[in-house]
């Protein structure tokens, strides 16, 4: 019997500094890796522990790919002082994953909040990269201020394909590589016209949540057509240890993503 | 099989080499003690304050050994016999060895474990809500090596396994009946107790319940995750040596009821209150386990109410659902 929390060694081979407080690590894809957008790994330092973390590469590059990781404690704090040639320990890819391929069939709308728009990086390469496949897309995406925003240098290729919108809460003023409106996100509904019945795709904090799904809910939204990624503490990743477990599900084997329609009815999902 | 028969089985065992655990009583409790003497060995109706749990599901194991980035995976799971255990704690064997399915180190120790189960059951509702009873096809649905089915002062010998069968031969005993596991579920359908409450917690949310009762209640003590057979959830941590670069990965035992069990990055948590927490326990058992494996994540042994520091009682609470 294989051991499923073995984990594997892989290398780092790039580290990039990324917005103000986090920083993307390029590392080296075991044989068969692939890459799905709302997947994602855990990411094991010997000493420190382990930490879910977000598969959030294009699809299309193979033998490596790149995770986004915030500072936010030992494993995370632990992974940004590790340098270029160094090995971590990874398992997975894990989860279920946003069903991307709909976006072939229907509009879609990808509607990010913070550091979920890391997440939803897959799903947007994998749209960019094979245009002529997909219907329309557009994403709303929701930061602090500049310093917060992520992925900035691929906004230019983005926008060519993709309506791209960008609000801030607190805006500094600080340039940018597109102009961005302010305040939340759902402020967006009110100045960008939707496209024609869309596929909802949401990753953000629980608040957001609930002011998004309440606004997609007045445009009459089905709730099967809505997805959203949740966050819980893990610790398996394997559907055993029950941290992260909301209703009968449990986000690590379930979700992450999950339709609005299977969460609207449990308490204290969102 | 007589009880001297019995005796000298299980010092047939101690000298192949198992440790052998076996319910004593003690002037306040019975509890499991590793047995000397086999002498001494007796079958009690009253069950052990602690269960067999902590034999298959340790409060703490270690799974890997690491040196700099190396994890060399742990096996130490030694031969070991639990005696006595009744039908109703089996009920928790069968359900952890369904969620411990492909769990490496459990596996390992029950393939190290031999299970020697018995028929007394208590009457009390106290420690067994659900009145289990001894019944006719009861030991198709349970997981054991061998079973010892009381008759007057004799046993009757079933067995569950070919590991049962295997030691029971050694020991030169063969009038025994062997039972092919049939499974949890028995072939009338879905326990119907377990619908009940499934359906129950599932459709209603009673505030009166988890808000006004039992939220304002509960210390969140945890005793009642501990005692219990079938609480099973955990956290995975490291202990790294001070220098060397080596150190474990360990798992140890977790409960909801305390406040990091669901805290993420930046201190949110999403079981926040006391009412949160215990509903948090009670779906689980009676809602997330039924929906995943078909039946029922709490056997009825009532140890929780007994454990609890102010009161709470599963068995009033389940008649208000
Ligand atoms: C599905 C999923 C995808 C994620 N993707 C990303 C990502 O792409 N980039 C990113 O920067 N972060 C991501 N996170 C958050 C990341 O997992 C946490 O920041 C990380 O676990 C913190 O671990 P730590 O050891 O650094 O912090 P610790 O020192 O352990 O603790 C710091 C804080 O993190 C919380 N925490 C501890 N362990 C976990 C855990 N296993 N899961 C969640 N929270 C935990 C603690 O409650 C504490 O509040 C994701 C989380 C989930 C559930
Ligand atoms: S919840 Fe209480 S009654 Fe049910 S198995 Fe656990 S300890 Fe026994
Ligand atoms: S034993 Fe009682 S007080 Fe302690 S956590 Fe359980 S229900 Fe709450
Ligand atoms: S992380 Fe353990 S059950 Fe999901």
């Amino acid at each position: 019997m294989k051991n499923p929390y073995q984990t594997e060694s892989v290398k780092i081979l790039k580290i990039e500094d990324e917005g103000s407080r986090s920083r993307i690590f390029t590392l080296a894809a075991p044989r068969g890796f692939k890459v799905k957008s709302g997947q994602f790994v855990e990411i094991s330092l010997p000493g420190f522990g382990e930490a879910p973390i977000s598969l959030c590469s294009d699809p299309s590059i193979k033998n490596k790919f790149e995770i986004c990781v915030r500072k936010a404690g030992m494993v995370t704090g632990a992974l940004h002082e590790m340098k270029k040639g160094e090995k971590v320990g990874i398992r997975g890819p894990y989860g279920r994953p946003f069903p991307v391929e709909i976006g072939k069939k229907r509009n879609l709308l990808l509607i990010a909040g913070g550091l979920g728009l890391e997440p939803l990086r897959p799903a947007i390469w994998e749209i960019v990269k094979n245009r002529s496949q997909y219907k329309k897309v557009q994403i709303f995406y929701g930061a602090c201020d500049e310093n917060d925003l992520l992925f900035m240098k691929n906004y230019d290729e983005w926008k060519k394909k993709i309506d791209f919108h960008i609000t801030l809460d607190k805006p500094k003023g600080i340039k940018t590589p597109m102009a961005c409106n302010t305040g939340v996100v759902t402020k967006l509904f009110d100045s960008v016209k939707l496209y024609d019945n869309p596929v909802a795709f949401l990753c953000g904090p629980p608040v957001m949540y609930k002011f998004v799904i309440k606004k997609l809910k007045e445009l009459a939204f089905l709730d099967s057509d809505i997805f959203l990624s949740l966050e819980r503490r893990m610790h398996c990743g394997l559907g055993v240890c029950n941290h992260c477990a909301v209703g009968s599900f449990f986000v690590c084997e379930d979700g992450p993503v999950f339709s609005w329609a299977e969460l609207k009815d449990i308490k204290g999902a969102i | 099989m007589t009880h001297g028969e019995l005796q000298k089985f299980i010092g047939f065992l101690m000298k192949q080499g198992w440790k052998v655990f076996a319910p004593e009583k003690q002037p306040d409790e019975v509890r499991y003690v590793e047995v000397e003497d086999a002498a001494k060995v007796k079958l009690i109706t009253e069950p052990p304050l602690h269960s067999f749990k902590r034999f298959l599901v340790p409060p703490e194991e270690t799974l890997f050994e690491y040196k700099k980035d190396k994890m060399a995976e742990v096996k130490e799971a030694e031969r070991q016999v639990i005696f006595g255990i009744n039908p109703v704690d089996l009920k928790a064997v069968v359900m952890l060895n369904q969620i411990f399915e492909r769990d490496p180190w459990y596996q390992e120790k029950m393939r190290r474990t031999l299970i020697i189960g018995q028929s007394l059951i208590p009457e009390n509702v106290e420690q067994n809500i659900f009145q289990t009873e001894y019944e006719e096809n009861i030991l198709e649905h349970l997981q054991f090596d061998i079973f010892l089915e009381v008759q007057g002062k004799n046993y009757f010998v079933y067995t569950g396994s070919e590991e049962g069968q295997k030691v029971l031969e050694d020991f030169g005993y063969k009038n025994y009946e062997h039972i092919a596991y049939a499974g949890p579920i028995k072939e009338e359908g879905l326990d119907p107790i377990m619908v009940k409450y499934r359906d129950a917690l599932r459709k209603n949310y009673k505030k009166e319940i988890w808000e006004k009762d039992l939220g304002t209640r509960c210390i969140e003590c945890g005793k009642c995750t501990l005692i219990c057979p079938t609480c099973f959830c955990f956290d995975i941590k490291d202990q790294p040596d001070l220098v060397g670069g080596g150190g474990v990965r360990k798992r140890t035992w977790g409960a909801c009821f305390y406040n990091d069990f669901s805290e993420v990055a930046g201190g949110h948590k999403f079981l926040r209150t006391t009412a949160e927490r215990i509903h948090f326990w009670y779906y689980h058992k009676f809602v997330r386990i039924p929906d995943q494996i078909q039946i029922m994540g709490c056997v009825g042994c009532g140890r929780c109410a007994k454990v609890c520091p102010v009161g709470i009682n599963i068995f009033k609470v389940l008649a208000k659902l």
